[in-house]
């Protein structure tokens, strides 16, 4: 697994970074004539957001070493909860004979359905799959609190001291509980978690998009994460203490990322985190472009929910690096608006002829390459080039997911939780994407303008070649939105 | 590999070597005299205390020097024949290239396609026939590289021995060589766990000092000489803009305002090749990229910063040091991005190169043309003895010179004896009148040749101007023009009148 290679950076170069990062804000903010006022505070706070965003990437990927206790005897029970709410009987049972065939001692398996609450036509199917596995199925009666519920309401019904949690498509290798368990020897450590490993990345854009997206984060991001101890749930793939799960009052039903949130609460409580860079479960990414968008949607509403609500900065009982940690996790959808700003640079030139710095392009140049070329190797390099190019468009072209979210958030809109489907939603999802080619659109229209009021200039020429790289880093975004289905069976959208 | 790739691979070369001395002996090695290359002859054309002399004065070393004066002796005294040393040095740095990159990288197709950016870049084609050290500096440069590569991979004390001699060469080339040891320094820090045998850095520092303490006695020789000459055109501080040329004259040439400008402000562009370029691909990224980025890079980068904060002299003929290095990254680079991504770019970007190479060469507007020549010509065929051709800078007396067979005089302003030891006189409006009547007054028409603005160019047209009548003008390249002025009205005097 390429993306679990990480490469310890020189400490020189992580410090260059920083450096080069500063000095860019330094000339934007202090030293580059003002142009058009109002575009010059836009473009300030886009920068002010971008230093932010490399101290966190260096912050998480300086090179620390943590010692974790591990003892593979330690094998205590554990109740290993598989949540379904309305998934396919087959994806359902496969995770079932999975997990049943994992080599460890003293373990428990139970269906946690959530179909009937959800109103899932095929809720009953959770309970013959139980009952054909021989494990043991508890379904919901009353709704609440989602997939947090879910766990909540199955934890009082079992009582093994520890907890593990699959999503219906993650299955779990032999090995898992035996690479998990023996972390819970110190008895401060409160979850340990595992990749979440897309099986299906081969698929299709949607899927290929998604998970390149993901390595980024459980390759680097999270081991460096852990070693300031602060990994977080990610949902599935984990193993819970009993005991520090009901000290933070169980999963948290507040937010839709409850597994985000909880880990914050649990952290608040002094309690310890690992984080097992092997694969040790497959799951399945999204498919449609559709059940991505929502799924983005969700991570993004649940994250900013928590700068809002639960900001970090303030909360008692993180140590600095935990605050600068779900910090950083939590505002990177801040990102949406800031690329928004930074795409819609090009057009006010375009159209208006503004420019935030009247400075000669080839002065910014001399700023900018350096620091954009050594944050684009040291990102690189930690995660061992494996992030790509498609990874950066799903990203960047996400901006208006991450854009609806924080609007949301802001008007305290109420969304639903909504599982990520696990098959392919069918029908035209061109719709989502017509922010991005409405902006392909302007950026022609703004050329024709521009060239036409004073030709082919140096500030023309520049900003032709920004809106560009954005058109670029849009096209895979815009492409996977219009993938073809190939495949027959697809659950269609009316 | 195969004798048949093998024999491929010499093909390609051969090619390479060809289109390098056709364009240069058919197309370069017939343009004008420029004044650079007037100063390599004038001070080549004497003995070697002499010559050392007046090296010494134009702030250069004089490897170089040496070499073209013994060339000279051997096969003659044109310009031409001057040229043909610099082709010699540039197909030389074809040739070490191909063999530079194919060994510090391991692919011959690295190797093929940087030797093929170096023989067609406009840049190393117009220095390559150019009567100056440039692509001497440049082949010194990767025989150097090669030697520190060798080091790097094997070590051993013969392969010092040699980074040393070729450190020891490449520093009597020219000043500028120092900013490769500097990126040599830089690089065995970075790299310093991946060098062959023991203590690399003591190593480095050690033979290093020998290369350096080697410069003492040609030091020692200036500082006795106690001057140093005005003949190096008065540089300005670079801009910004100035170090993106460089790069952009190193792969696309001398290009007027308008293209260059079209070239580099779409630089946003190369922070998407730099993300391809470092996508994950089933080859790994050799060490020794690192080694020709810092070699890209530095020397420019520290003369950039030298130059704006200490003395300005930044000039990106100096530079060709970072060249090669430049060119072999550009080729590495391509390797990194899909195949039909990196034949498309590099298909584009030779026939890039090759249109801008064609312009630079069928362009009278290129920047860097001097027609020295064809303005001599014109002033052989236009001034009579009775009028007197004015030169200002005073250096292009050098060049003229050199074509000049004419019957008037030439004189320059300010008004400057080459032969009394010391610099060109620096410009005083104060002596503006005084040096004017004195070098015009006795002649019937005065023809006021401006070349290389030191920035007095226009006070002297001026004076012209307002004093005179002008009765011609005429441009011959980029910032060479002749001004005709009728100075008297009379009949002037001739041997005839007075029996």
């Amino acid at each position: 697994m390429e993306f679990l290679k990480t490469i310890q950076t020189s400490k020189l170069l992580l410090s260059l970074n920083i450096l080069l990062s500063i000095a860019y804000f330094v000339c934007v903010v202090a030293v580059f004539p003002i142009g058009n006022l109002p575009l010059f505070i836009v473009l300030v706070a886009s920068e002010v957001f971008h230093v932010w965003q490399v101290f966190g990437f260096i912050h998480t990927v300086w090179a620390r070493k943590r010692t974790k206790q591990f003892d593979a005897r330690f094998q205590p029970n554990v109740a290993v909860f598989i949540t379904v709410c309305g998934e396919p009987a087959d994806i359902i049972e496969s995770t079932v004979i999975a997990a049943k065939q994992m080599k460890y001692p003293n373990f428990a398996i139970y269906i946690l359905n959530d179909g009937k609450v959800a109103h899932r036509d095929n809720w009953q199917e959770a309970e013959q799959i139980a009952q054909r596995q021989g494990v043991t199925c508890i379904t919901r009666s009353v709704p609440g609190g989602a997939k947090a519920g879910n766990i909540n309401h199955a934890m009082a019904q079992t009582h093994e001291p520890y907890i593990v949690v699959f999503d219906a498509d993650h299955e779990p290798k032999k090995q898992f509980l035996k690479e998990t368990v023996g972390y819970f020897v110190d008895e401060k450590v409160a979850f340990v978690q595992s990749p979440q490993f897309y099986k299906n990345a081969d698929v299709n854009q949607v899927a290929g998009g998604s998970w390149e997206q993901q390595a980024l984060f459980f390759g680097p991001l999270l081991k460096g994460k852990d070693s300031v101890n602060s990994t977080f749930m990610c949902g599935t793939n984990m193993v819970l203490r009993r005991v520090a799960l009901e000290e933070a009052g169980g999963m948290s039903e507040q937010s839709i990322a409850e597994d985000f949130l909880t880990s914050l609460l649990i952290h608040e409580k002094k309690w310890k985190s690992v984080y097992v860079d092997k694969v040790l479960a497959e799951g399945l990414a999204p498919e449609d472009f559709l059940s991505y968008y929502k799924q983005q949607f969700r991570w993004a509403r649940g994250s900013l929910e928590i700068l809002f609500s639960y900001n970090p900065l303030f909360r008692r009982g993180l140590t600095f690096a935990q605050k600068i940690q779900y910090l950083s996790s939590s505002s990177y959808y801040v990102s949406g608006i800031i690329v928004l700003i930074n795409a819609l640079l090009p057009l006010s030139y375009f159209f208006f002829e503004l420019k935030p710095l009247t400075i000669n392009t080839m002065t910014l140049a001399l700023i900018f390459l350096p620091y954009i070329f050594v944050i684009l190797y040291t990102l690189q390099l930690t995660s061992n080039f494996t992030y790509t190019f498609r990874a950066l468009s799903f990203s960047l072209g996400s901006a208006t997911i991450y854009m609806k979210a924080l609007w949301a958030t802001i008007t305290r809109r109420q969304n639903a939780f909504a599982v990520t489907s696990k098959t392919r939603v069918g029908g035209n999802h061109g719709k989502l994407v017509a922010p991005h080619l409405i902006y392909i659109g302007l950026v022609v229209a703004g050329v024709a303008w521009g060239v036409m009021r004073e030709g082919w200039s140096a500030s023309m020429l520049s900003n032709i070649a920004w809106a560009l790289i954005y058109i670029a880093a849009f096209a895979p975004f815009i492409a996977a939105a219009f993938e073809r289905q190939k495949e027959e069976k697809v659950e269609v959208v009316a | 590999m195969s004798l048949k790739r093998r024999l491929v691979v010499y093909v390609l070369l051969v090619l390479m070597v060809a289109f390098a001395v056709f364009f240069s002996i058919s197309v370069f090695a017939n343009t004008s005299l420029r004044l650079d290359e007037a100063q390599s002859l004038f001070q080549t054309n004497r003995d070697v205390a002499g010559m050392l002399n007046l090296v010494a004065q134009d702030v250069h070393v004089p490897f170089y020097h040496i070499l073209l004066h013994f060339w000279q002796v051997l096969f003659g005294q044109d310009i031409f024949i001057a040229r043909m040393l610099s082709l010699v040095f540039f197909v030389g740095t074809i040739l070490m290239t191909y063999l530079l990159a194919t060994y510090a990288l391991g692919r011959r197709s690295v190797g093929l396609f940087a030797a093929l950016l170096v023989t067609i870049s406009p840049f190393m084609n117009w220095y390559g026939s150019e009567a100056r050290m440039y692509t001497m500096l440049a082949f010194m440069t990767v025989l150097h590289v090669y030697f520190f590569v060798k080091v790097l991979r094997v070590g051993g004390t013969s392969n010092w021995i040699f980074w040393t001699l070729t450190a020891i060469l490449g520093l009597y080339t020219h000043y500028f060589f120092l900013f490769v040891l500097v990126s040599e320094f830089v690089a065995m820090l970075i790299m310093r766990k991946k060098f062959a045998g023991q203590h690399p850095i003591r190593s480095i520092i050690s033979y290093g000092a020998v290369a350096g303490l080697s410069l003492i006695p040609w030091l020692l020789y200036v500082y006795n000489l106690g001057f140093a000459s005005n003949t190096q055109p008065a540089l300005g501080v670079p801009s910004a803009g100035d170090l993106f040329d460089t790069y952009t004259q190193f792969i696309f040439g001398f290009q007027v305002p308008a293209v260059n400008t079209l070239i580099v402000s779409l630089w946003p562009v190369l922070v998407l090749l730099a993300f391809f370029a470092l996508q994950r691909t089933r080859k790994k990224i050799p060490s020794e990229v690192m080694l020709f980025v810092l070699l890209a890079t530095i020397p420019v980068l520290s003369a950039f910063i030298i130059s704006v904060t200490i003395r300005p002299f930044y000039l990106s003929r100096y530079l060709i040091v970072a060249l090669p290095a430049l060119f072999i990254f550009i080729a590495w680079m391509l390797t990194r991005y899909r195949r039909w991504i990196a034949r498309t770019v590099s298909v584009v970007l030779v026939l890039f190169i090759g249109l801008l190479f064609t312009i630079q060469v069928m362009s009278p507007n290129t920047p860097v043309k001097e027609d020295y020549k064809d303005a001599v010509q014109y002033l052989a065929q236009n001034a009579g003895p009775s009028d007197v051709v004015v030169l200002a800078a005073p250096f292009t007396i050098y060049p003229v010179e050199y074509y000049y067979k004419g019957t008037a005089k030439l004189t320059t302003q300010p008004i400057w004896n080459r032969f009394e030891s010391g610099s060109v006189p620096a410009f005083d409006p104060a002596k503006l009148e005084f040096e004017t009547k004195a070098n015009v007054d006795s002649y019937q028409n005065a023809w006021l040749m401006l070349s290389y603005d030191q920035g007095y160019n226009k006070d002297l047209k001026d004076y012209y101007d307002q004093h005179y009548q002008k009765i011609g003008e005429r441009k011959f390249s980029p910032g060479l023009s002749i001004y005709e002025y009728r100075i008297r009205y009379d009949e002037p005097l001739t041997v005839s009148d007075g029996i």
